[in-house]
Parts: structure tokens; sequence; C-alpha cells
């Protein structure tokens, strides 16, 4: 039988998973805060290109925020006119209130983790650490308390005597990180920071980056070319094509409510529709989709003239595959199995419209027999609700 | 059939195939050893034998006369070399004029390679031209050029007086000045091209990141570039040092009676005086006093990597 014994503690209790975004409040949405970082209308050309164009954007104080986008879209640019690397061509960038316009980055309160991590090669993982606050002059004391506090968030007490060719690819990335938050930065910039782990080290590497960013309360800005990361990693992010920022917005906003075809095409996997706004009611709306050979009901209005050239935006998750018709949902198609690709946890099924258009639907392999599923060949109905798709302009 | 029995070539191949790292090696070990060490091994047996008026001029080391090797090793070539004054000046001035030379060199040389390396890829390799062109045209001819640029009725003097900034010639010519500038001159591409080679491997986000870590540009160059760099330093000094401690050519054209240099030295003994064994005693000296810095380099280019955070810590 399980007594209480005076003096001794409870057992510790099974912490429940936390989603990530739970403990972070959202000043995003309340008018009167200040953004901790903000870029005003910042451009950056190099010669005739322009790599950055005309980019606003406000942080707050302990976000984490993510710059996602492809290769060459600027968001690199964008982090190292933060860092102080690159000056600003036009506009200003602001960090808690003082304009960092000409201020060199060995002057600015911010610190970066770099790609390559560009750990020092000539000195030891604690030289590395140390070397910024060196740089401050503090005691050799103080100094040598701080590293090694850093070495056990980072969980590297072990290798301080080691040189960075003598570690680990993940190892690296720990040590570059410490050396980067041993300053105490009001800012820290990441530059694709898990970039070079492999994908199961990255994924462990994502929540240990949020617990280690919660626990310090520093505001975190990531730049990330991984859709995944981003929106594990994020409270907010923005998403980055051609040097401009297209949307702003939680992982939940980017992924639900994307604002145009770029951003519903980038994130995730997406059916577009291309039609025209045929009925507009006050709470509903019929677009014709020729493509599809069908009309899609939405259970909203659209801001459109009839007629307007739009698309419609549906997630395969949002698509329900049936064998018949279920007479429950507005929209209703019928189509035959192209293709089944198998992913364990869940399958993505290519459906042929009888219009031609393929769909892709996905459905979560909740039994584990395959003998219900539809086989390639299969004629099916795909169906969603009037809530399931997103209007986009053409 | 497979080639051959244990006997056969197959046996041979797997022999040489088991010390084609040895034969590799071999051939320069051949090279050295035929136009190094048997020169020098000669010079050597030279400088332990006894001068004398006669072709050539010097006695034998051994005789085998009447069943007896008569083996006469004559030390007093070295002991003379300690004794007169003239020697150990000249080997303290030659390595006076080429450590220093060696500094200006690097002091020249070090800015220019990091303006290369850190120049535009498109432009190095122009400016890297630059620099070796003076090798195309003769060593000779080009002192001879600064000649022409030095004395007293030359180049620098005719234009200071057009000028009217000075009214009689300066005495550029025949001065330890004239010296360090051929040295420095002929020597600085040695310096360079070590240098460029280190610097252009440097990454700059190394640089980058000690700025974001709050280093100022000259603590960076301290911390960073330099102790980075201390490979090519220490090659590119080696390479100046080495053939300007033994410099004849630039001395004796723009040195005057005053500078005092080994490698003068070594041609009065052998040609004016064709004492052929003081002189070998003074060449093998001046390979045992250049033996401990080649020493040095070898080391430094056998660290995996150059140990220098002892420079973080002095920093």
């Amino acid at each position: 039988m399980a007594q209480t014994v005076p003096g001794r503690t409870a057992p510790p209790q099974t912490t429940t998973p936390q989603t990530v975004t739970s403990a972070v409040p959202r000043p995003w949405e309340d008018p009167a805060a200040t953004p901790f970082v903000r870029v005003e209308g910042v451009t950056k050309r190099f010669g005739s290109f322009t790599a950055v164009q005309d980019v606003s954007l406000d942080i707050y104080r302990g976000e984490l925020f993510c710059l996602l986008g492809g290769s060459g879209c600027g968001k690199s640019t964008l982090l190292r006119m933060l860092a102080g690397f690159e000056d600003v061509s036009a506009g200003r960038v602001i960090i808690d209130g003082r304009d960092q316009t000409g201020v060199p980055p060995y002057l600015r309160d911010t610190n970066m983790m770099f790609q390559s991590y560009a750990l020092f090669p000539h000195l030891s993982v604690e030289k590395n650490i140390a070397y910024g606050l060196r740089r401050e002059g503090l005691p050799r004391a103080e100094i040598a308390t701080r590293v090694t506090d850093m070495l056990s968030l980072v969980q590297m007490q072990g290798f301080a005597a080691r040189r960075p060719h003598q570690l680990s690819g993940g190892q690296r990335q720990r040590v570059a990180l410490a050396r980067a938050l041993v300053k105490r930065p009001k800012l820290l910039l990441l530059d694709e920071p898990l970039g070079a782990l492999d994908r199961k080290l990255r994924e462990e590497t994502q929540l240990e980056l949020i617990k280690i960013q919660q626990s310090l309360g520093i505001t975190f800005i990531v730049v990330t070319h991984d859709q995944e990361e981003a929106m594990t990693l994020s409270t907010r992010l923005g998403v980055m094509t051609e040097g401009r920022i297209v949307q702003t917005g939680t992982p939940h906003e980017i992924y639900e409510f994307p604002r145009s075809r770029f951003v519903a095409d980038f994130i995730g996997s997406v059916n577009l529709f291309d039609g025209r706004i045929a009925v507009d009611g006050t709470d509903s709306a019929t677009i014709a989709c020729p493509g599809a050979g069908m009309d899609i009901h939405i259970s909203h209005s659209v801001a459109g003239t009839v007629g307007q050239a739009v698309t419609v935006a549906i997630r395969p998750e949002k698509i329900e595959m049936l064998a018949s018709p279920s007479g429950t949902r507005p929209n209703a198609v019928e189509g035959r199995v192209e293709e089944v690709a198998y992913m364990g946890n869940l399958s993505v099924y290519h459906v042929r419209l009888d219009s031609g258009m393929i769909v892709r639907v996905n459905m979560s392999n909740r039994s584990r027999y395959d003998d219900d599923v539809p086989r390639p060949g299969a004629s099916v109905v795909l169906e969603w609700d009037g809530s399931a798709g997103v209007v986009l302009e053409g | 059939m497979s080639g051959g029995g244990p006997l056969g070539r197959g046996a041979l191949g797997r022999a040489l195939a088991r010390n084609r790292r040895r034969l590799v090696i071999a051939v320069p070990l051949l090279w050295l050893g035929l136009f190094f060490l048997v020169p020098f091994l000669y010079v050597a047996k030279i400088s332990l034998s006894v001068p004398a008026i006669a072709r050539p001029p010097y006695l034998p080391l051994w005789e085998w006369k009447d069943g007896t090797l008569d083996l006469s090793l004559n030390f007093g070539n070295f002991l003379f070399l300690i004794q007169d004054r003239l020697y150990l000046a000249a080997y303290l001035e030659s390595l006076r004029i080429a450590a220093i030379s060696t500094l200006i060199t690097l002091l020249i040389g070090y800015p220019m390679a990091y303006a290369i390396a850190r120049s535009p890829a498109g432009r190095r390799n122009l400016l890297l031209m630059l620099v070796i062109l003076p090798f195309w045209t003769s060593f000779l001819l080009r002192v001879y050029a600064w000649i022409g640029f030095l004395k007293s009725n030359g180049v620098i003097n005719n234009t200071l007086m057009a000028l009217g900034l000075i009214d009689t010639p300066l005495v550029l010519m025949q001065t330890d000045f004239a010296v360090y500038l051929g040295i420095v001159y002929t020597y600085l591409p040695f310096m360079i091209l070590p240098l460029y080679a280190n610097l252009a491997r440097l990454d700059g986000a190394l640089l980058e990141a000690s700025a974001d870590l709050g280093a100022r540009p000259l603590t960076t160059f301290a911390t960073v570039t330099l102790p980075l760099s201390a490979r090519g330093i220490v090659a590119g000094c080696m390479l100046v040092f080495i053939p300007a401690v033994g410099e004849f050519v630039i001395p004796a054209l723009l040195g005057g009676p005053d500078t005092l240099m080994i490698g003068a030295v070594l041609w009065n003994e052998f040609f004016s005086n064709r004492d052929w064994p003081v002189a070998s005693a003074v060449a093998v000296v001046m390979l045992l006093v250049l033996i401990l810095p080649i020493m040095l380099l070898r080391r430094v280019q056998a660290a995996p990597e150059a140990d220098a955070s002892k420079a973080e810590d002095a920093a």
C-alpha cells in the first residue's frame, strides 16, 4: 500500500506534453504592445539586384519568429541586416527602441548563430564560448561560471577542452548555440540552425531549442527553408519570396488561412481549383469551377464581385473519400483513384475527377489492415464541408 | 591460368606494389642525395683539410702509404672562424640583415596578401599575376635597375633635386638602406604567395562571428585572423629569411664596403684568397645555423593546426 511518508516529496508527476504555443502570450494581437524589433520599409540592393524589397515587420519580446522561404528569397540577407553585417539600402531597423542604422555588429545587442556554425577552429569549445565574454572584459571567474552554465545548458559538459574538429555535427551545433547565448543577447538570430543535422536529430533539437528559448526568454529570429521546422518552432512566421514578406501569422493562420496562392502552395500541399464567383450571398457563396467540372459551395460570403476569377484552396486532409455519397455535405464529386502513396501514418491518394483534374486526398491509416482502403482504379466520391475551402484571388 | 607463380612476374609486381610508397619517395631522395648531400659532404671534406698552394688548393684528407691509412682532420679552419672576429661579425650581421629584411617584408607583404585574398574573386588572379610578374625578367637585371634609381645622379635624386626638395644628392647607393631595399624588393613575392594561400582559405564567417561576439576589427585581427594565418607567416618568413642570410648578389651590388654579409665573405675566401678550406668551413657553419629555422618550419608545418590558443590567452 502506498503511504505518504512525512518529509518526502511527492513522486515527480509525469508532465503532460505541452503544445508549444499555449504558454506564449500573443502580443501581436494587442494594439498597445510595443514591438521589440521593428523593420521599417527595409530594402537591400546589391548592384542592380534587389535582395530585400520594402520589408516591414514587427516582432515582439519573447517571440520565436521564423523567416521562411526558398533559397534566394532574401531571408538570410534580412537576418544579416539585423545582425549588422549588411547595411540597409533604404528603411531602418529598430531593436529595443534604438535605431540600428550605422551601428556595427560588435556594438549591437544581438548575437547570431551561423549556418556553418563558424566555430573558431584554433580555440577549444570552452574558449569559443568564452570568446564573447572576454571581449566584454568580464572577470575571469565570472566568465568561467557562465561558460560552465552554458555548457550544461546545451549538455556539453564533458567537451570543454575539445577542438571543433573533434566534435560531431550535432555537438558543434550545440557549441554554436552556447556561444551565441552566453552573451545574454536581447535578440538571437539563427541562420538555418538545424540545417546540417539529420532528420531525427533535427526533430529532437527543435523541441530543445524551444525549451531553451522559453527558459531564457530571449527573442529568437530563425531563418529556415524547412516549412515543417518553421511550423514547429515559431510563435509566428513570415513567408518570404522574391525579397518580400508575403504573409505573417501564426503557423495555424498561415496554414489554414493563406492569403495568396503562393502561401497556400508553399506551406503543405493543397488542391487549387480555379473558377469564378457565381453567387455571393450574405453567408454563403458559390464558385463555378469548370476545370473541376463542379460548383464549389462556400459557407461564408466572399468579398468579391460576381464573375471575378478566384482560386479555391482545399487541403488534402479536409477532403473525405467515400465509396458512395453520404448526402450530408454541400460539396461532392465523383472520381477514380489513380495512385496511392503509403506514408505509414497516412496515405496520399491521387483521385482523377471526371473532368480530368487530379485531386490529392489524405486519409489516416486507422486500421493496420489494408482490406477496406480504396485501391487504384476504385470509383470514389470526394466530399468536403463548406468551410473547408479558402477562396483566394485568382 | 593465373599469371605467374610465386617466383614469376607476379611476385615482382606484388613486391613493387608493396614498396610503391618507398619507390615514390626514392626519386626525390636520390635527387637530394646526388645534388645536395654529396656536394655538401664534399664541401665538408674540404673544410677539414689543410690549405695549400696547389691545384686543387688543399691537401688530401687521407693518404694510403705503406699499408697505413693516414687520415688527418684539420679543425684549424673552424678554429680560425672563431679566432678571427670578422667571421662572427659577418654571421651576426647576415642574421641581423636577414631578420630585419624578413620583418619588413612581412609588414609589407601581409597587408598585400590580405588585400588580394579579400578582393573580388575575378581580380585576385590579376593581382597575383602582378606579384609574380617581376620573375619574368632576370633577377640581376632588376637589381641593376635599382642602381639606376639609387645612384647619386639616378632617378630618385634627379627627381628630388628637380623639385627643389634637396640641393645635394642623397647617398642612397652602397648603404645598408639599399641592401634592405634590394632584399625586401626581391623576396616580397616569396612572402606574399604563402600568406595569400593561407589567407584565401580563411572563412569569412569566422570574422563575422568574431564581430558579432563583440570584437572590434583590430581585436578580430589579433585573435582570429593572425592566429589562423600563423602557418602562412612562418612559411613566408622562412622562405625569405633562409635565402636572405646567404644573399651575395644584392649586398655586392647595392651594399657598401661596410656591408659585411657572410655570402660576400664566402665569395672572397673562395675567389680572392683561394682558401677553399676556410670558405668551406664558412659554408658548413652557415648551413648549421640555418638548419635551426628549417627544423622550426618543419615542426610548424607538421602540426595539425597551429596551436594558437596561446595567442588568445595573450590577447
